[in-house]
């Protein structure tokens, strides 16, 4: 489901290029460095988050999107072991896979993931893994599809994406750490979307983790 | 830029030293470019560059617009080279107003644009009133110097490589088809320029190159981040395979004689020969792959002798 | 060999003995609870005091830690101390003119911006700005600190620093020593400066020290032969 490489790039400190069906993104990762003046925080790491969309000028939906990967993101780093130091994310969208103007779950979902290999390949302290999928409910049938298709989405009466604080060894979700919804559907089924989008998480933190592993066997490959 | 990277002394040194002695610290010789990857994405005009571990993409997109008053024949044509923090973390987010930044910006342009490189009265659909605007996002990955370079073949391979949906005009009524129902149109390129920089390095002082009449100057093709760092003075001949010039650019650096700029330019021309003819392979193999059944379709067979 | 961790595993402890933590390991403040946070490998020593864990990551950003033995390049100097970069970018640190040996209030330090010096880590509290000395600070002595002169720096990855440090056995500068004569002083910041008689064995070194670092050990032998055969074939 998950195609990822670590460590693609060598100016930063970590970078991940993920990519998720017919999306794709790239991520760097640099610090803790020393911040600009008015980034700085007196007790604790601030993060500076880019998105930079593949076709065009980032606009708004590219502010939108950092702003939704911050709040990811804030709760799990250890913050407070950095603190006047500064984390650098950046995420450059390679390939969207969907219609830009209407949509934003996929790339955000391969951002999040992204984000998550980048930063474990910077060594930048994580209180635990993290997660996330996207999907898309299906009209008439109510049908919950995870990763949809362009025409899928398209189709859809509603989008969602969940991201998962993941703990115990990738078996246990732990919190919630953004559910973004878009489009029309009642309680039950938003409850459905958590339900389904927290097993899926699992199972994607599972193919993370396989990834992790390969990538500090490759560390340490002159032990061998 | 936001910070510069640190180079001791010792280093600076050595990297000079090592010049003198005929080596580079990658092993390559002074006039051997990297090995350059050019890679093709599912969309046309997706394309990724690598030399060595520098790595540029390129995005080619268009859209129907109105064309500028003063030139209603033509549609429009816009490179972008914004550099993010992802290169290296000596670039500032939206801020690239550093001197190579906008040097980078201006040299690919002129490469690309002012050249005429795309025909853009082949944009427009509709005098005065329509036109396609076409748009190259190019996106540096990591910085490992030779971003001109890179990036002019990655913006000429999108260029070649992408193609617009097909229209069809009835009066003032334009229909778009759309990729599955009408095979899509490339755009027209005329020519294709490569972008080669050389880096110099003075082996002497300072003062002995503004006085004396010795210049023995080391040039070196396709530096390496370190050595861009490091060099005296730069320059980027800009050609094509029709032995054009289509720009040099020279700013700053130390004073060269018109003998070592000839020089230079018949070194860029051998490795524009062979960039063109990877450029073109590429985008043949591309479209081979794409079209499996073009080969069957084809008239062209084996004829024997 | 420790099993592989990454955050939001278990550590391997026993919850009854105290704990010493190290890199990769973080007590939350509201649970005081030990969890890691870095994906590597799990080390868990027991002693008589307690038993020692951390996790033994690689990475690429050096954070300083006290008693670090670091590879500096100096980028300011004050009325009393250089401001010494550890890494690109990264918050300087502070080398007291104090800090060297038979230093007084009139015998100064001469070094300049753009010397490379080789030091230790002697405060590293995270809220200040770390400071480091050319110096044993317990007997007032020189020990091998100080400038670096000439040469060369390869950066390198921390875990891999790590190892030719501390590693004494690790075959790779045993099998360089068998081509070229060398001075080495390698940092934890990933920095490893190096330099032989003359520039071509120093370049040969070089290449050898970047290659062999994504190279398992039992191929060094036939990279570093290779890198020194090709840099005496280009003199000829």
């Amino acid at each position: 489901m998950i195609e990822a490489q670590v460590s693609v790039l060598d100016q930063v400190d970590g970078s991940a290029q993920v990519t998720c069906g017919t999306t794709s993104v790239i991520c760097s990762v640099t610090g803790p460095i020393e911040p600009k003046a008015r980034q700085e925080l007196p007790s604790q790491l601030a993060l500076e988050v880019v998105v930079r969309p593949s076709k065009g000028v980032p606009n708004t939906r590219e502010k939108l999107m950092e702003d939704q990967i911050r709040g990811v993101l804030t709760p799990v780093l250890v913050r407070y072991l950095y603190p006047r130091q500064l984390c650098q994310v950046c995420f450059q969208i390679l390939e969207s896979g969907e219609p830009e103007q209407e949509h934003s779950v996929k790339e955000l979902n391969c951002c999040i993931n992204a984000a998550y290999l980048a930063l474990i390949d910077a060594g930048i302290a994580l209180k635990s893994s993290f997660s996330s999928v996207c999907m898309a409910v299906l009209p008439q049938s109510s049908e919950i599809v995870v990763n949809p298709v362009t025409q899928q989405l398209q189709q859809s009466n509603s989008t969602h994406l969940v991201a998962i604080q993941v703990g115990q060894g990738g078996q246990k979700a732990e919190s919630v750490l953004l559910a973004e919804s878009n489009g029309s559907f009642d309680q039950q089924l938003f409850l459905d979307v958590l339900s389904t989008g927290e097993k899926e998480c699992i199972k994607v933190a599972l193919e993370l983790r396989k990834i992790v592993e390969n990538k500090i066997q490759k560390d340490f490959v002159w032990r061998g | 830029m936001a910070k510069d990277i640190e180079i001791s002394t010792s280093e600076a040194k050595f990297l000079v030293e090592a010049l003198k002695q005929n080596q580079r610290l990658d092993g390559r010789g002074f006039d051997e470019l990297r090995d350059v990857k050019i890679e093709l994405g599912r969309d046309y005009g997706d394309v990724t560059v690598s030399m060595g571990k520098t790595r540029v993409h390129c995005r080619i997109s268009c859209e129907i617009t109105q064309p500028y008053e003063d030139r209603p024949f033509e549609g429009l044509f816009f490179i972008s080279t914004e550099i993010s923090p992802m290169a290296g973390p000596q670039f500032e987010n939206g801020n690239n107003t550093g001197e190579d930044e906008i040097m980078c910006a201006r040299i690919i342009e002129k490469a690309v644009r002012r050249s005429g490189a795309l025909d853009v009265e082949g944009l427009c659909i509709v005098a005065g009133s329509k036109c396609w605007a076409v748009r190259a996002d190019v996106h540096f990955l990591n910085c490992d110097g030779g971003f001109i370079d890179a990036s002019c073949i990655a913006v000429m391979t999108g260029l070649l490589h992408f193609k617009k949906p097909d229209i069809s005009v009835s009066g003032e009524q334009i229909t778009v088809h759309s990729i599955e129902e009408r095979e899509p149109v490339p755009l027209g390129v005329l020519h294709i320029p490569i972008c080669v920089s050389f880096s110099f390095f003075n082996p002497e002082d300072t003062e002995e190159n503004i006085k004396g009449d010795s210049n023995n100057e080391i040039a070196i093709i396709d530096a390496t981040l370190k050595e861009e760092l490091l060099r005296d003075g730069t320059l980027t001949v800009t050609l094509n395979k029709n032995r054009e010039v289509v720009q040099v650019s020279k700013a700053g650096g130390l004073p060269m004689d018109a003998l070592m700029l000839m020089d230079c330019c018949h070194k860029a021309y051998k490795i524009t020969e062979t960039l063109t003819e990877q450029i073109l392979s590429k985008l043949k193999e591309d479209s081979e792959g794409r079209n499996k059944y073009a080969a069957m379709l084809s008239s062209e067979n084996n004829r024997q002798m | 060999m420790g099993s592989l961790i990454i955050p939001g595993d278990e550590l391997h402890i026993n919850k009854d003995s105290s704990v010493i933590q190290g890199p990769g390991v973080y007590c939350e403040p509201k649970s005081q609870r030990f969890i890691p946070v870095n994906a590597g490998i799990e080390m868990i020593t027991d002693s008589k005091k307690g038993q020692t864990v951390y996790v033994d990551f690689n990475s690429r950003r050096y954070v300083p830690a006290l008693g670090d033995l670091v590879v500096g390049t100096i980028s300011g100097s004050f009325s009393d101390s250089y401001r010494v970069s550890l890494a690109n970018f990264s918050t300087p640190v502070t080398l007291s003119y104090m800090a060297f040996p038979n230093a007084s209030k009139k015998n100064r330090p001469t070094l300049k911006v753009g010397d490379l010096v080789y030091a230790r880590v002697s405060n590293a509290e995270k809220e200040l700005e770390a400071e480091i000395e050319c110096l044993d600070s317990t007997t007032g002595k020189d020990v091998g600190y100080g400038l670096l002169d000439g040469g060369f720096v390869v950066d390198i990855s921390l875990a891999y620093a790590r190892e030719l440090l501390f590693n004494s056995e690790f075959p790779l500068l045993h099998i360089i020593a068998k081509y070229t004569q060398f001075e080495v002083a390698i940092g934890v910041n990933g920095k490893v400066w190096i330099k032989c008689d003359d520039a071509k064995s120093t370049l040969a070194c070089y290449r050898s020290i970047v290659e062999c670092q994504s190279t398992p050990v039992g191929e060094y032998k036939r990279l570093i032969a290779a890198n020194f055969k090709e840099i005496t074939n280009a003199m000829e």
